[in-house]
């Protein structure tokens, strides 16, 4: 499940609930937070554990890995 | 030079409400901050809490967030087969709806509730602040610390002895101040809940268990007063393929409540994780607490939080005032402990043994043992004798 190259997360905002699961769940440091109380859409995650998109109770968030040299 | 305060509280939940109500009467000054417009919404909560938890509180019993009374439990096996605890037959002479005779519990509204808890710190003395988010904190060389908001966009510092962050179990002040607050995937469930027309209830809360429903968590049917009635689930993600929405949509079409649900229409949509995890290890840091949900002082059996929220805040006020009335005593994480230390003596402990016995259920791996095993937990948890009622 764990992939190693970054990636950017796509929230489908029509099923989002605002639950704030996926942020509980993040283990980024502070702040890896979109202004709607999501998980950030804007930027990269490096992480890439994808447990946000485990535990969204809607399934509404997916990603895209970052190109190699693609915007950060 | 920045506004000072003795204590700073960011997030207006039950827990940091009833922490600054608390200490606001002891005589502290307290600034309130919370992002929201609207305290409590989006809903991510049940809503049920009992009435000793309010009452030990000195929460007033007001109409204003009650949208209905409890009076037991119903806890369902997978097959339907139910352990009914109705205090209005167990005691009659106590527990019912006439004169002279009370309720158990509640269920809430969290929009109204949290507003009530935050007008009555308002009374108390605590200045209060909406449409404000906490940006990050710096101790500093006077032994207090600075906090950074944001306030309709406007950057304000302010000077405070204590930072408590009560920012809810999507808690950044915890990161903040570095301390280990991440959960694992196995102990957080996926929830979510449809508010209902056109399903009957009886006063109950209905728990139902079962890996066929809610792989890793339950599912629930709670009255939600005006006639309507609420239907949520919650799942560990490591325990199943789907979403919580897919296993919803099964326990409404297929369990044996398809009967019961088949005429429902679906009033409002709400969600969330729920912690069914140990508290953290470490709720303080240099002038910082946590408390309620950002300290994961969530009850790792049932899921619920608003008790451990308001009986926690209470303590944490209890303490604060005792330790600043020293003059000169320092704010650093060492000095603070004490706080953990009342905690887990008030309630952390009972909620290390739940969570002890919570594991055992999960780390059954064969289905029907764990679904059996959950059924009897879950009895026993409810029971009128159980030495967790109060939890």
């Amino acid at each position: 499940m764990s992939k190693l190259q970054p990636v950017i997360f796509d929230i489908g905002w029509n099923a989002c609930i605002n639950c704030g699961a996926c942020v509980a769940i993040c283990p980024q440091e502070a702040g890896f937070i979109s202004p709607f109380d999501t998980i950030a859409v804007d930027r990269a995650c490096d992480i890439a554990c994808l447990l946000c998109e485990s535990i969204c109770p809607t399934d509404t968030i997916t990603h895209k890995l970052v190109e190699e040299g693609g915007k950060d | 030079m920045n506004q000072q305060y003795d204590l700073v509280i960011i997030g207006s939940g039950p827990a940091g409400a009833t922490v600054g109500r608390f200490a606001a009467a002891g005589g502290l000054s307290v600034l309130l901050v919370d992002k929201k417009q609207e305290l409590g919404a989006p809903i991510q909560c049940s809503g049920a809490v009992s009435r000793h938890a309010l009452e030990e509180v000195g929460v007033p019993l007001d109409d204003e967030f009650i949208l209905e009374p409890i009076y037991g439990f119903a806890i369902y096996d997978q097959a339907g087969a139910a352990t009914k605890i109705d205090y209005r037959k167990l005691k009659e002479d106590e527990y019912g709806s006439g004169p002279g005779r009370k309720p158990l519990g509640y269920v809430v509204d969290r929009r109204r509730f949290d507003r009530f808890l935050m007008t009555q710190a308002e009374r108390a003395g605590v200045e209060t602040w909406l449409k404000t988010e906490g940006l990050g904190y710096q101790p500093t060389e006077d032994g207090r610390c600075d906090v950074f908001l944001r306030r309709y966009n406007e950057k304000i510092t302010v000077s405070t002895r204590v930072l408590v962050g009560a920012d809810g179990l999507m808690s950044q002040v915890g990161k903040w101040a570095g301390l280990q607050t991440h959960i694992k995937i196995t102990e957080l469930a996926g929830c979510l809940q449809f508010i209902v027309d056109n399903v009957e209830t009886e006063g109950l809360l209905e728990i139902i268990t079962g890996h066929e429903w809610a792989p890793g968590g339950y599912a629930w049917v709670f009255p939600k007063g005006h006639g309507y009635a609420e239907i949520g689930l919650g799942v560990i993600p490591t325990m199943t393929t789907h979403s919580a929405q897919w296993h919803l949509d099964k326990f409404i079409k297929q369990s044996f409540f398809k009967e019961r649900f088949k005429d429902s229409r679906i009033l409002e949509v709400q969600g969330g994780g729920v912690p069914l995890a140990a508290p953290l290890r470490t709720q303080y840091a240099d002038n910082l607490i946590l408390v309620g949900d950002a300290a994961r002082h969530v009850n790792p059996i049932t899921g619920g939080g608003i008790h451990t929220a308001l009986s926690g805040g209470k303590l944490a006020a209890e303490f604060l005032i005792r330790h600043l009335s020293t003059p000169g005593v320092s704010c650093a994480a060492a000095e603070l402990k004490g706080y953990q230390d009342d905690w887990l003596q008030a309630l952390g402990d009972k909620m290390w043994k739940l969570y002890h016995t919570k594991t055992k259920v999960f780390h059954q791996e064969d289905i029907p043992t764990r679904d059996a095993y959950l059924y009897q937990t879950m009895s026993d948890y409810f029971d009128p004798n159980s030495e967790y009622k109060k939890i």
